[in-house]
């Protein structure tokens, strides 16, 4: 059996923490193997970060933030957006399959919405075989 | 009276140009006011002798209480000579930008070895020279510092003649060199406004600039459009004047590395763009943008061609 993929969640404090806060409470389930850390915003996210956390062993890395619109500092997840951009279109560059990175929208009042992302990603990267997977085990 | 021993200096060079050995002779008078402070014990460029084949072919390279290594590591042969300096060398320092990040020849990285064999080393062109010998290949282009421990990065490309000399005067006596720890934009007098073009134009497109004014009265680059990757590289290659690029009017290449030792100055630029609101779309070849820091694992080989 595959080991469950590991996954960064960087997750906002004043919504998808929330969230993840209300899904404990509400026993909702999802993979033991997802670390969230908790953010003051997605905005704040650093591209280094989200590479660093890959190019350590993280499988997947998952930036959570509030719905556009919505954000507590005004301007803080049209950032994350920007960023997440930048990310998506550069992972592919640095060699690192772009479906490890990921950017969702969730309200603090969306736990199902925040759970269901988790468990999807999970999903996604452990039937994943990711391109950079694919040649790894090609070159053995 | 006996006479204190200065401390010996060995310089070599591995995966270079020799432009970095080259700068530090430029110093002109400072190079030779280097030469009282220190003894050279080894310098390819300057000191002609055997030095390849020692004892069962290994190299044999005095010891020196600094040693300058520029280039990168891309063959066996490099990386053993590398281990040899790092064994005779107290101070080791990585000498230039393809030493410290990998510079032009980690630009390879983008490939496999095996691609750039076939694609660069033609069948007929092997047989001209037993010095291309693929099955001495590392897989990729190493800064010096992913193989042994390095003291001191001195990036540039090449770094100022009086960096080099200041830095060797310092070693020499003890000290901790200075070197500039901020990026070209803190050196840089052009006038920032906050605002700019939302995209960017190519690089072959001219500045707008009036060219009887001085430098400190034209626009920022990045403002007008221009991908300067000055705040994503370290300072350093004016001296104390502004940045060289910046003085012939043109934007930052990038080629002292990245601002802090471990950073993507790929990743970081377009995350400048990002905050700015520019469209990072616009750039061709965005990859070229670690063209002097492609070592330390940032160029890959891209896995779709794999």
């Amino acid at each position: 059996m595959k080991k469950e993929p590991i996954i960064i969640a960087f997750c906002c404090n004043w919504c998808s923490y929330a969230a993840a806060d209300l899904a404990g409470i509400s026993r909702l389930q999802y993979p033991g193997s997802i670390r969230i850390i908790r953010v003051m915003c997605s905005g704040m996210v650093h591209p280094d970060l989200v590479l660093q956390a890959l190019n350590k062993g993280a499988d997947g890395v998952i930036v959570v933030g509030c719905h556009l619109g919505e954000c507590h500092y005004l301007k803080g997840n049209e950032m994350a957006l920007a960023r997440a951009e930048i990310i998506a279109d550069t992972l592919e560059d640095l060699g690192i399959a772009a479906e490890r990175f990921q950017l969702v929208w969730v309200s603090s009042s969306e736990p199902e919405r925040l759970v269901a992302a988790f468990r999807a990603m999970s999903e996604r990267l452990r039937a994943g075989r990711t391109p950079e997977i694919e040649a790894k085990e090609a070159g053995q | 009276m006996s006479e204190t021993r200065r401390p010996r200096l060995c310089c070599h060079w591995l995966h270079a140009c020799s432009g970095c050995e080259l700068a530090l002779l430029n110093g002109g008078d400072l190079f030779l006011g280097l030469l009282q402070l220190v003894d050279i014990v080894h310098f390819p460029l300057l000191l002609d002798y055997k030095y390849a084949s020692g004892a069962e072919g290994k190299p044999d390279l005095p010891a020196a209480e600094i040693g300058l290594v520029s280039g990168g590591v891309a063959s066996k042969n490099q990386l053993e000579v590398l281990r040899t300096l790092r064994g005779q060398c107290r101070i080791l320092v990585a000498f230039g930008t393809c030493a410290s990040h990998g510079g032009i020849p980690a630009l390879r990285n983008q490939w496999t070895a095996e691609q750039t064999w076939n694609t660069v080393f033609q069948e007929d062109e092997r047989s001209c020279s037993g010095e291309f010998e693929y099955e001495k290949w590392l897989d990729r282009v190493y800064a010096i510092d992913e193989q042994v421990e390095v003291d001191l990065l001195l990036p540039g490309c090449p770094p100022r003649p009086e960096t080099i000399v200041a830095t060797v005067a310092a070693l020499a006596a003890g000290h901790q060199p200075q070197l500039a720890e901020k990026s070209v934009c803190e050196h840089c007098p052009t006038v920032r406004t906050g605002t700019g073009r939302m995209s960017v134009r190519r690089f072959l497109a001219n500045a707008d600039y009036d060219p009887e004014a001085p430098v400190d009265s034209m626009r920022c680059l990045l403002e007008q459009g221009l991908l300067c990757m000055g705040p994503v590289t370290v300072g350093g290659c004016g001296g104390r004047e502004m940045p060289l690029c910046i003085r012939a009017r043109v934007p930052c290449r990038g080629c002292y590395g990245p601002v802090r030792r471990q950073g993507n100055q790929l990743l970081d630029l377009l995350n400048v763009l990002a905050s700015k609101g520019i469209d990072h779309r616009a750039i061709v070849d965005r990859r070229s943008l670690l063209r002097f820091s492609g070592a330390h694992g940032l160029l890959k080989p891209n896995i779709r061609e794999g």
